[in-house]
């Protein structure tokens, strides 16, 4: 039935149409794969793209790097026709992602590689083809006898050179785990964590709004030692910043980057042609080396360079030296704890 | 023809030519606002449950109320160091040779030509603990160990001041520059010292161009998302910080809308309240 409001909204269509032409043929827009920014776009840019168009033809892929919540934002307010094919994720939005029904199981049976990847990679609704890895990051120029324990932050002699993040971020999310669980606690239990932030208070130059304001710190001098990513502290390396990476006796916190063929696109095919290359042995591999530095989630890629040094020799290793998270039992409880973080943790 | 022959009332312009210009708002602020404001009448995050329960927990939470709290005061104090820093530098523009001038407007442009994520990354290296300010108290021996200056309030109100000057600077040059100098030479020959001139005569006079720039520096502040958390870190929480929180990381809309509801609300209360001021001014300011 036409009324009003349906008259008005099909005018208005038809005249964007017009006006944008883009619109009318969306069914033939590029693959847009929403990476993360910085050091992922740039390897994404440098590897992963070209082995995806070695294989298909050269089939047109446009990169669109944001923050994971971002992405599922975007995706939320255009679900019928989504403006992003494949997502990156880190594990808690990954389950805020497939809780709200924006994205497809990934094929597996269709998949040469899914049954490499380690048990850990492995899940059905988009598996992960790299890790993160969060230990502890220090300037070995102020810091001479290298740290070993995430206890070691609350140490008196790093008085005022702590730097941490806001639980915004997974690091700071899953960091505030840890410690909660040195103390006692779990991912159901985080209070034990809090009462250590407390403690913590004299030690803490700067609570950072995000990891990537974290390393600008350590270029500063601002602060000594914090928790950090493995692959951000190896960026900075590079670059000269005196900072050191050293995986905690508790063992490193790994996180599963995971990725998803986003429900309702126009480019399933190709999205998970993209996501096999991310899998492939290849791909992981040259990820893996130098300047890139990503921990490989295919269980046929050997271990090797600075990530075999630094972490694990091999995915048996790997196994025993990471700590996985329960990021579902994380996630029941993130918003209360952000906002306890909000009022408490003030400087 | 009896229409063409009535004159046209030449006091009266067509609106027609604002046309378009409206259209653009109607179509991409007006009707993101109201979807906005539609969405803050959900008391549940999927946005199905219709109802003021985010208003009502933002109004009766002492934490949300103590951000905008700070927000706003964040504001004023930008803006009061812009006005107190940004008045001599326009009644010296208008003091100054030619060539000064032009120095001046490159000064007071200067950071309008740089991103903001620049200059305040820049601020990051002067406040840092071995950045410009520490490590020139630590030579001179006024501080034995360098002061905490990143991460604070004052560090924030500094940053933001000099990223919004020109906000301040450019409508205080144009008021300063309607004054007729002229003025300040007869209550000079009145009689009137250089201070009472100032008071009596300048200040009242330029008050159009002081509403003006407060008015832009204090929105422009108060909204100043990458400054406040680059520069305040994060545990200094403010309304834009806030925002991002429940939108992004939280994915909680309907709150996230009502914050911004909230935010508009109170931005548009200071600012009307600076508009009374300037209708009031305009005694002065006519002349």
């Amino acid at each position: 039935m036409i009324n009003r409001r349906t008259l008005l909204t099909t005018a208005l269509t038809l005249g964007a149409m017009k006006a944008f032409p883009g619109l009318s043929y969306a069914q033939a827009r590029p693959l847009v794969f929403a990476t993360f920014t910085g050091s992922w776009e740039e390897a994404h840019k440098a590897v992963l793209v070209p082995a995806f168009r070695k294989v298909n033809a050269d089939a047109s892929i446009v990169l669109d790097p944001m923050l994971s919540v971002d992405q599922i934002a975007k995706v939320n307010a255009a679900r019928a026709n989504p403006p992003i094919d494949v997502m990156l994720h880190d594990p808690g939005p990954a389950l805020v992602a497939i809780g709200q029904d924006i994205v497809e199981p990934f094929p597996v049976e269709k998949s040469t590689y899914y049954k490499d990847l380690i048990a850990e990679a492995q899940e059905p609704m988009g598996p992960a083809p790299f890790f993160q890895v969060v230990g502890l990051t220090y300037n070995p120029d102020t810091i001479r006898t290298p740290p070993t324990s995430w206890a070691d932050l609350w140490k008196p002699e790093f008085k005022g050179k702590v730097g941490i993040t806001n639980l915004n971020s997974t690091l700071g999310t899953g960091w505030l785990v840890e410690v909660a669980k040195m103390h006692g606690g779990s991912e159901a239990n985080i209070d034990p964590g809090f009462k250590a932030l407390e403690a913590l208070k004299p030690n803490l130059a700067a609570v950072a709004a995000n990891p990537g304001a974290l390393a600008t710190l350590f270029q500063q001098g601002q602060i000594d030692i914090s928790p950090g990513n493995f692959n951000a502290i190896q960026i900075l390396k590079a670059r000269g910043v005196p900072v050191e990476f050293v995986a905690p006796k508790e063992g490193a916190i790994a996180f599963k980057t995971t990725i998803h063929v986003v429900k309702n696109s126009p480019n399933k095919e190709l999205a998970f042609k993209l996501i096999e290359a991310s899998l492939s042995p290849e791909v992981q591999t040259t990820l893996m080396n130098s300047p890139y530095l990503i921990v490989p989630t295919n269980s046929k890629v050997p271990m090797g360079g600075e990530i075999a040094r630094v972490l694990a020799k091999d995915t048996a290793e790997l196994k025993k030296k990471f700590v996985f998270q329960d990021w579902k039992k994380i996630n029941e409880q993130r918003s209360a704890w952000i906002e306890r973080f909000n009022r408490e943790i003030k400087l | 023809m009896a229409a063409a022959s009535v004159p046209r009332d030449v006091t009266s312009y067509s609106i027609g030519l604002a046309a378009p210009l409206t259209l653009f708002f109607l179509v991409f602020f007006v009707a993101p606002l109201v979807q906005l404001f539609v969405l803050s009448l959900h008391n549940d995050t999927a946005g199905v449950v219709w109802g003021i329960g985010q208003y009502v927990h933002f109004l009766t939470d002492p934490f949300s109320l103590s951000v905008l709290g700070s927000t706003l005061l964040l504001g004023v104090e930008v803006t009061a160091l812009c006005l107190v820093l940004g008045f001599p530098i326009a009644w010296l523009y208008h003091r100054v040779g030619s060539r000064a001038k032009t120095l001046i407007i490159l000064i007071v442009l200067l950071p309008l030509l740089t991103s903001v994520v620049v200059r305040t990354f820049a601020w990051i290296v002067i406040l840092g603990r071995q950045g410009i300010i520490n490590s020139t108290l630590l030579s001179i021996g006024a501080i034995d160990a360098p002061v905490r200056l990143l991460y604070t309030q004052f560090g924030v109100v500094l940053a933001l001041a000099q990223v919004q000057m020109p906000l301040m600077a450019l409508p205080l040059i144009t008021a300063l520059g309607r004054i007729d100098m002229n003025f300040e030479d007869a209550s000079c020959s009145l009689g009137a010292g250089s201070w009472r001139t100032f008071w009596k005569v300048v200040l009242p006079l330029s008050l159009p161009g002081v509403i003006a720039g407060c008015t832009l520096t204090y929105a422009a502040a108060i909204t100043a998302f990458i400054t406040q958390s680059l520069i305040g870190g994060g545990q200094m929480l403010f309304m834009p910080m806030y925002l991002y929180q429940q939108a992004s990381t939280l994915q909680n809309w309907p709150f996230a809308s009502a914050i911004s509801i909230i935010f508009l609300l109170a931005v548009l209360a200071v600012v009307t309240v600076f508009g009374m001021l300037g209708r009031l001014s305009r005694g002065y300011g006519g002349a």
